[in-house]
């Protein structure tokens, strides 16, 4: 596809302290395709996020956005430049009803004040461009369900006009029938135009719903790869040895330069 | 040589092109449609103008931000008050909705329907309810008429359903039974689920935009719609899209239909449940049962959706080389079995589908939901006013109050 990335991560290392968790790793998330961050445990996936939007500093390497080389240094720096990330850990305010929650924190981010009735308003769009008909506007987070909570929380990233989302783990504490409905919005959102990182350990839900996989291995990029071009057991031949067949990282120390990151 | 389009043929397509547009997009400015429909403003203004004399559309100044100058008015389909009724006959359930123009469910009823239930049978139920909204429709509201989407091969020249029950192939006319106990003027257009199912979402749900697209509908058996180039594939007689009896195995099960190894001996849902060692047990929650067990990490049911899978995407692989489709849409209890089991779709598809007709296929679950049926039979109905509005819209008598 002629398409540019909307996002590129290039050659970035990151250690803490004398430990190096980041090596040389490549990602690249295209508008309008689900891009799935896979790996192991310790892999490397949380602290790759967290350098993208601006929680950690990265020691080596470049984040490219739309093209432009971009210094992300603080989360509202990612923000500002519609990047946002959906933690596993759901921060709503139980007291709060679902258009307080859509927009806590944020109204002093942008800097406007905004009324009620434009909140609502935004809210309300918001949750209607992604379908989610399931709950009412001033209903208090206390009341909604795991899945719900993931929902609003999603509905959040993407209410300023965010143009990549990340989404660590979503359907993790879900039960079956929250995890059908936050996959199908994950989908939505790409199919609204967004770029769409989803990290997850489950591969039908890598499957289900991504057009390409990103698989780290031992803090490197085994690979880059389209869903459409890859079984179950070569993605987690990725996963687990960092290569399957000619893809990845070759065990040969000598000749795996070059091929970590190819697309 | 073909004659030159008279001037009413014209307006005629226009209105149509027009009112179409509102139907599928909902309120869209005068400034907007000018160009989407390639009209000039004051064929715009004047169509729009009729539709509106017809009350089919309404036109509003734009709430919100006003600009400097003179606003572009906004034309919205009649959604309230020009409706169709849509009746839904599945293997579970009987639904009946009343949709409003613009795809809007405005009213519903259902009931369970027990297997074993036969086909007319359903028609006193669905009746009582189409007249049981009846009576809350406003007064002045425009019926353009009705359809009915029903699990089983249907005859596109009168509705009639043939059906598989273990006996044999029966016909059941429910598109006239159903007209006749509600007393309407005319049968309801009557559409296979899969194919109605395909169609809504075509117009206005997951397939939107997309002239080639393959959806297939899970229940006891597996039924497909077929959208190519645009339009519905039903075949010559209307039957066409039996995708679950598509032999995928030659040394399979015995079939309802007769056949050995159809496709949805290998996917249905007596299939997956049996290789979850549930055999006897019936319906979506037993389904759903599998896919939470299987979650848990039970490794029957974990096999047994991982077999499944392997079919699914086996099936998918064959018809994605035969069609090409843009989009396969897995509906009904394919849903939650897609979701479950993709990784095994996905491989099976990858290794069986040829590159060209898999690299751009996106595999999706329906944006409509449960109510693509409803959207669907209804949308039946609206093709009718959609082909010719100002005729349509007075023409079809509604059932007695
Ligand atoms: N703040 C930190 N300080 C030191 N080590 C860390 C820190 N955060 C993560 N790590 C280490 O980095 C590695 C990668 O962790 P993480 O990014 O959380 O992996 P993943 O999300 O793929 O499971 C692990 O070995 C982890 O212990
Ligand atoms: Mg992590
Ligand atoms: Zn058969």
């Amino acid at each position: 596809m002629a398409v540019r990335p909307l996002l590129e991560v290039r050659g970035v290392d990151k250690s803490f302290g004398a430990v190096q968790v980041l090596r040389d790793v490549a990602m690249n998330v295209f508008p309008g395709e689900v891009t799935a961050l896979v790996g192991d445990n310790g892999a490397g996936k949380s602290t790759l996020v967290k350098c993208i939007s601006g929680i950690y500093p990265i020691d080596a390497g470049q984040v490219v956005f739309d093209g432009r080389p971009v210094t992300v240094s603080s989360p509202k720096d990612a923000a500002a430049l519609g990047i946002e990330v959906v933690y596993q850990d759901l921060a709503l305010c139980d007291n709060l009803d679902i258009v307080s929650n859509m927009f806590l924190g944020r109204e002093k981010r942008s800097g406007i004040a905004l009324d009620e009735a434009t909140m609502e308003q935004m809210a309300h769009r918001t949750l209607a461009s992604l379908s989610v008909r399931s709950v009412s506007l001033r209903q208090p987070a206390a009341s909604l369900s795991g899945g719900e909570r993931q929902t609003i929380a999603i509905a959040k990233a993407v209410l300023w006009n965010s143009r990549v989302v990340i989404l660590d783990e979503p359907t993790a504490a879900l039960g079956v029938a929250q995890t059908a409905q936050v996959l199908e919005l994950v989908r939505r959102l790409a199919d609204n135009g967004l770029g769409v990182v989803l990290i997850s350990h489950n591969m039908n839900d890598v499957f289900a719903v991504s057009d390409r996989i990103t698989a780290l291995y031992l803090g490197r990029t085994a690979a880059q790869v389209r869903t459409s071009e890859v079984t179950h057991s070569q993605v987690v031949e990725l996963i687990t040895v960092g290569y399957t067949g000619s893809i990845g990282l070759l065990p040969d120390p000598g000749s795996y330069e070059g091929m970590g990151g190819r697309s | 040589m073909r004659a030159a389009p008279t001037q009413d043929e014209v307006r005629r397509q226009n209105l149509g092109a027009l009112l179409r547009w509102v139907h599928l997009h909902g309120a869209t400015s005068r400034a907007e449609l000018t160009s989407l429909l390639g009209l000039n403003r004051s064929t715009i203004g004047a169509l729009t103008a009729d539709l509106a004399a017809a009350r089919l559309v309404a036109e509003d100044t734009p709430k919100g931000l006003r600009r400097a100058g003179r606003p572009s008015l906004v034309v919205r389909p009649q959604s309230a008050s020009v409706y169709a009724y849509a009746v839904s006959i599945e293997v579970d359930r009987l639904r009946a909705a009343r949709v409003g123009l613009g795809g809007v469910v405005l009213d519903r009823r259902e009931l369970p329907r027990p297997r074993g239930v036969q086909i007319l049978e359903t028609v006193a139920p669905l009746a009582g309810f189409v007249r049981e909204m009846h009576r809350r429709v406003p007064a002045g509201a425009i019926y353009v008429g009705g359809g009915v989407s029903v699990a089983g091969m249907v005859r596109r020249e009168d509705g009639l359903v043939r059906l598989s029950p273990h006996i044999g192939w029966v016909d059941e006319p429910i598109g006239i039974a159903l007209a006749a106990e509600l007393g309407g003027d005319q049968p309801m257009t009557v559409g296979n689920h899969a194919d109605v199912a395909a169609l809504a979402e075509h117009a206005r749900g997951a397939a939107a935009g997309c002239d080639n697209v393959l959806y297939l509908y899970g229940d006891v058996g597996i039924g497909g719609g077929i959208i190519a180039g645009g339009r519905r594939v039903t075949g010559h007689g209307g039957y066409g899209g039996e995708v679950g009896h598509m032999v995928v195995n030659p040394h399979g099960k015995p079939c309802g239909c007769g056949s050995r190894g159809c496709w949805e001996t290998e996917i249905g849902e007596a299939a997956l449940l049996t290789a979850a060692g549930r055999a006897g047990a019936t319906g979506r929650d037993a389904i759903l049962a599998v896919v939470d067990a299987a979650e848990r990490g039970d490794t029957t049911a974990r096999n047994a959706l991982r077999q499944v899978g392997d079919w699914l995407g086996f099936g998918v692989a064959n018809l994605v080389n035969i069609f090409n489709p843009e989009a396969v849409l897995f509906g009904g209890t394919l849903r939650d079995v897609y979701l479950a089991a993709a990784a095994h779709v996905r491989s099976r598809l990858n290794e069986m589908a040829l590159p060209a007709t898999r690299e751009h296929v996106r595999l999706r679950t329906p944006a409509l939901g449960d109510d693509a049926t409803l959207i669907g039979a209804a949308e039946l109905a609206f093709e009718r006013l959609l082909a010719d509005p100002l005729d349509a819209a007075g023409s079809p008598v509604p059932p007695p109050r």
